[in-house]
């Protein structure tokens, strides 16, 4: 269908449309006509990737100057997947009616384990060794040495991608991972190097988060994309989170050993080549005498993306003298390396300033705040001289290194906590220095400045306003939108009290109550003799989950509850959760019918979908508040409540919300989809839980559903499900939830459609 | 078995456990058990870190860096300042090594004997970059008792309140004619409210990071002259707009060329404000007189 959006023609893939995804449209619009940036909310399973990528598309081919390029960041490559499939549904729509080949180019990128193609690289297991052995089949050098010496390894695949690869670009299309290899098998080039160098001509890029916000990824992959482009963080609920991680660093006696172990190879490395080839070092020298200039010019230039990692100071100045040749540099992080040793042999819990860090660490061993500042860089250019083939193996001196730079670079955002001890093991020494981000803005900071628009957008961003406080930016527009039925398909129901009328909750104080423990085991029971196929379940932490589970095993519940469904638990453990998850798909296939017990905050809870019979009903057992009683947490709350006037309850229940929310959302993928949402906790009725959830799940409760008891649960659920179960048609939808192009020209779904973005 | 204690050592290489540090140089010094030199107590220490030249290269460096205790001010360009940090560098590592010990300690001394005046006005001065870190700081120090006296202040301010409404609603109770049930619901609105109120108080409290003056706490001020932007004296040129019709009569000449007799006068309100007649009409004209004839080429 084709639609015109205050005056832009958008090409729509299918023949119907949701009235929310024309208001989000019509939202996305504004947002690029302004150039700035946006925070929208849509429920998951509305369209939101379909509506994004047809608007942005249409934008792109309007005025192909003012937009050059669409940056897509998801989180899992399977999602990574998913996005570029629709778009090629769009793309094919596009040529089918418009007629004329296409061309336009998008590619999505990942790592190179995904996109490898050397026989013998690609078969290693870990992200890291690939990344390694990759390597040392391309580093400049490696290829330099095959000249002199044919017997040197090197990857065929490079090479010819090398010589030829980059003065033919790739062909317009669209490219998936499988799509990239292919290709490149066919032409016999590198993959992953030719997608990361197609990505400055491409009109679309899907890629992960990390290439935009990990500041030693950005730096290599996304730094010269242009201005002009829109980024679109999708799923984006959690990019605090995404950010901090990326600018945090824990240092563990481990890693100070490796690394010691790397300082030795460095200097018996520069002792060897100065015997050998004592120019190479004073031609570094003389370079960065010069200073770093080079890179200076270009972020003038406004070539690059701005590496947080890499202050504007250093760039205006030259090395610092005290590091300037290599053995004084050698001999720096020796000492550097020593005083975190010494540091990380304290008796009790530190927690510190970066300031005071800085301080002490000139009183103890005289290292000055301004070379700790080149720390990162001039680690970068010895090793390049150096010509150290495997990168990876130097990864802790690098960790320590940006440390270094970080630390003596930002004197307020972060904070130094040094942990002699884990708190669950008092007993066992297990030093770690956390080096922990509170501010995710740092991260994000770049993003904003460099790129014309950026949209975050989820299925869950409630409260709206939060975010932009955050991660200290300036949103143009600020929506959420709702989602139109034709009938109620989600039965949100708040449970407060057992049969008995104990009250439920999974705060601390009645955390191990029996009653409590009981009638959540009711609460399982009853709901499993009455929902059809699958109900998940999910509980706040593993500890409580195992613990809850041991008690229903005394009690006698599990059993019962397996005479009804089977029973499926999720653990840490990645292969064994698939392996649950595969078999509980099973179950409910048969018509057995399953219950997955799983964790807020795991890999069920974020990334999996319940559609149709895999989930016709969830149950939040508690509030799913993080480990308040970390450290980290503590400083990165205390830093919210001084920078942001955050206060700590404030954000604890933002961020336990936002995951029940993400919990929750998983049964309900669209809208012949239904699914009954159960919040088994009493403080969920309070006004300033409730009003933390997404507008679309908050509408469905009203008074009749808070603080339920578990009878009347049930009564309301079977209720539910016989209304539910009703033959559903897409007729019933259609002019209601489901628009043909004529509906949505009318005068009067246009008012209502206005009504459906909830500005903020 | 005694009680193990860290090891003491003094530069260079001679080891022993505290206790045997105390026992044997009770008066403060003594000859070596082995070798018969004479040892200070006062130089034994405790061992700081696992590899014991960097322990050995603290040490010298920390006496270097009081004789080498230029600032990058004392150098004209910022690439003198990097040489001369270089050449302390290799002092130190000489040192350390051992290679080269009289030649540099020779150095050592020369620059001393050189530099007496500035090493001892540098003693007192620390560098931009601890400068710096000291503010930074003193700043934290000050925000964080200024945050705890708020939080305290905060906290009495709430409790004071909610004791004063408690107290109200008995006295109410006591005195009022009023039913209990209405009483308490008036009650329960009062204290929603003042919950309300000070949650809008906490989100009002903005922290400061200027100064009065509107520089940047934490910016250290350089004390340089501005440097100076030479600039081109402005003029005026009178403007010429083309307005491709005849000429329009001066805004003066209106009402003596009659052009006035046609437009309504100005009322008394108007004329209070500034307006005449003439300006509507000399726009009108302006309007009109524009555009008529063709354009040049």
């Amino acid at each position: 269908m084709k639609l015109n959006i205050e005056g832009l023609l958008v090409y729509f893939p299918y023949d119907y449309i949701y009235p929310e995804q024309y208001s989000y449209m019509l939202e996305l619009k504004r947002t690029l006509d302004a150039r700035g940036h946006g925070v929208l909310e849509m429920p998951s399973g509305t369209g939101k990737t379909i509506s994004l990528l047809s608007l942005i598309v249409a934008y792109q081919k309007a005025s192909p100057l003012e937009v050059t390029k669409l940056i897509y960041c998801s989180r899992t490559v399977p999602e990574i997947e998913k996005v570029v499939e629709e778009l090629r549904k769009l793309m094919e729509y596009y040529s089918k009616q418009t007629g004329e080949s296409n061309n336009f180019m998008a590619l999505a990128l990942s790592s190179r384990k995904n996109l490898c193609i050397h026989p013998e690289v690609s078969a290693l297991r870990f992200g890291k060794e690939v990344d390694g052995k990759c390597h040392t089949l391309t580093a400049s050098y490696i290829r330099a040495q095959r000249h002199s010496d044919p017997d040197v390894p090197v990857c065929r695949f490079y090479e010819d991608f090398d010589a030829v690869g980059r003065q033919v670009p790739l062909p317009a299309g669209i490219y998936n991972l499988d799509d990239l290899k292919d290709f490149g098998r066919r032409k016999g080039w590198c993959p992953y190097y030719l997608a990361r160098y197609s990505l400055l001509h491409a009109n679309i890029v899907v890629y992960s988060y990390h290439y935009l916000l990990d500041p030693k990824i950005a730096d290599l992959v996304s730094k010269e994309l242009a201005k002009k482009s829109v980024v679109v963080f999708d799923e984006a609920h959690n990019i605090d989170n995404v950010c901090i991680d990326s600018m945090s660093v824990n240092i563990t006696r481990r890693t100070l050993d490796r690394c010691q172990g790397n300082v030795d190879t460095l200097h018996n490395a520069i002792q060897k080549i100065k015997e050998t080839d004592a120019e190479k070092l004073k031609m570094e020298y003389r370079r960065l005498v010069e200073g770093l200039k080079e890179a200076n010019v270009a972020r003038e230039t406004d070539v690059y993306l701005a590496n947080p990692v890499l202050p504007d100071e250093i760039l205006k100045e030259a090395v610092p003298g005290t590091i300037r040749t290599a053995e004084h540099f050698v001999g720096f992080l020796k000492r550097f390396l020593e005083y975190l040793k010494s540091r990380l042999r304290v008796h009790h819990v530190v927690q510190e300033s970066t300031p005071q860090f800085l301080k002490d660490i000139f009183d103890k061993v005289c290292i000055d705040r301004k070379p700790l500042r080149f720390c990162s860089e001039r680690l970068q250019s010895l090793l390049r001289t150096l010509e150290i083939a495997d990168i990876a193996d130097f990864s802790a001196v690098t960790l320590i290194s940006n440390f270094a730079t970080l630390v003596s670079t930002y004197s307020q955002g972060f904070t130094i906590i040094i942990e002699p001890f884990e708190d669950r093991t008092p007993t066992i020494a297990n030093p770690v220095l956390h080096f922990s981000c509170m501010d995710p803005s740092i991260a994000i900071k770049p993003v904003f400045q460099r790129f014309q628009s950026v949209i975050i957008t989820s299925g869950t961003l409630s409260p709206l306003d939060i975010y932009p406080r955050i991660l200290d930016f300036r949103p143009v527009t600020m929506a959420s939108f709702t989602m139109t039925l034709a009938r109620t398909c989600l039965c949100p129901l708040i449970v407060g009290r057992g049969n008995d009328q104990v009250a439920l909750s999974s705060k601390f104080e009645t955390r191990e109550d029996f009653a409590v423990i009981r009638n959540y085991g009711n609460l399982l029971l009853e709901m499993s003799a009455i929902v059809p196929d699958g109900i998940v379940a999910f509980f706040t932490s593993y500890v409580y989950m195992e613990n809850i589970v041991a008690s229903w095993y005394e009690q006698g519940i599990l059993e019962n509850i397996q005479r009804n469904k089977l029973i499926f638990i999720e653990t840490p453990d990645a292969a064994e959760t698939s392996m649950a998850l595969e078999k509980y798909q099973e179950a409910c296939e048969n018509g057995r019918g399953a219950i997955l017990l799983s964790v807020a905050r795991g890999k069920v809870s974020e990334g999996i979908d319940f559609v149709h019979h895999f989930g016709r009903a969830v149950i939040m057992f508690g509030v799913p508040y993080v480990y308040t009683q970390s450290r980290i947490l503590k400083a990165r709350l205390e830093y919210l409540r001084d920078q942001f006037q955050i206060r700590e309850n404030d954000f604890l229940t933002f961020d336990a919300m936002r995951h029940a929310a993400q919990c929750v959302g998983r049964v309900i993928r669209g809208k012949t989809d239904y699914g009954i949402m159960i919040f088994a906790d009493k403080r969920y009725a309070r006004a300033d839980k409730r009003g933390k959830l997404p507008r679309w799940i908050q509408e469905h409760i009203n008074d009749g559903s808070l603080n339920l008891t578990v009878d009347e649960t049930v009564q309301l659920s079977k209720h539910f499900l016989r209304q539910m179960a009703q033959p559903f048609r897409q007729e019933d939808q259609l002019g209601l939830s489901l628009l043909t192009l004529e509906q949505l020209e009318s005068e009067e779904m246009l008012k209502k459609i206005s009504q459906i973005a909830h500005q903020t | 078995m005694p009680k193990l204690s860290p090891l003491k050592r003094m530069f260079p290489g001679v080891w022993r456990c505290e206790n045997c540090v105390e026992m044997l140089f009770v008066r403060g010094s003594g000859n070596c058990v082995q070798c018969e030199t004479p040892l200070r107590k006062s130089n034994f220490r405790v061992q700081l870190f696992e590899d014991p030249t960097v322990d050995k290269e603290v040490e010298i460096r920390k006496k270097v860096l009081k004789i080498y205790n230029k600032r990058d001010f004392d150098f004209p360009s910022l690439r003198e300042y990097n040489d001369y940090l270089e050449r302390v560098e290799d002092v130190v590592s000489n040192l350390t090594n051992n290679i080269d010990v009289e030649n540099t300690k020779l150095q050592m001394e020369q620059y001393q004997r050189e530099n007496r005046d500035l090493i001892q006005k540098n003693k007192v001065k620390l560098t931009r970059e601890q400068e710096e870190v000291e503010e930074l700081l003193l700043l934290e120090k000050q925000g964080n008792e200024q945050r705890r006296l708020e939080l305290l202040q905060e906290e009495q301010r709430q409790l004071q309140a909610k004791r004063k409404n408690k107290q109200a609603l008995l006295d109410e109770l006591e005195h009022s004619q009023l039913p209990a049930t209405m009483l308490l619901a008036q009650h329960k609105v009062r204290a929603a409210k003042l919950e309300t109120q000070i949650e809008q108080q906490k989100q009002a409290v903005k922290p400061t990071s200027l100064f009065s003056t509107g520089i940047n706490m934490r910016q250290t001020v350089s004390l340089q002259p501005p440097p100076r932007i030479e600039e081109v004296l402005y003029q005026y040129k009178p403007v010429h707009v083309e307005t491709y019709g005849p000429p329009v009569p001066e805004l003066e000449l209106l009402s003596r060329l009659g052009y006035l007799n046609h437009v309504r006068a100005a009322m008394p309100q108007d004329t209070a404000g500034g307006y005449t007649s003439a300006l509507a009409c000399h726009r009108a004209i302006q309007d009109a007189f524009s555009g008529l004839f063709p354009l040049k080429r």
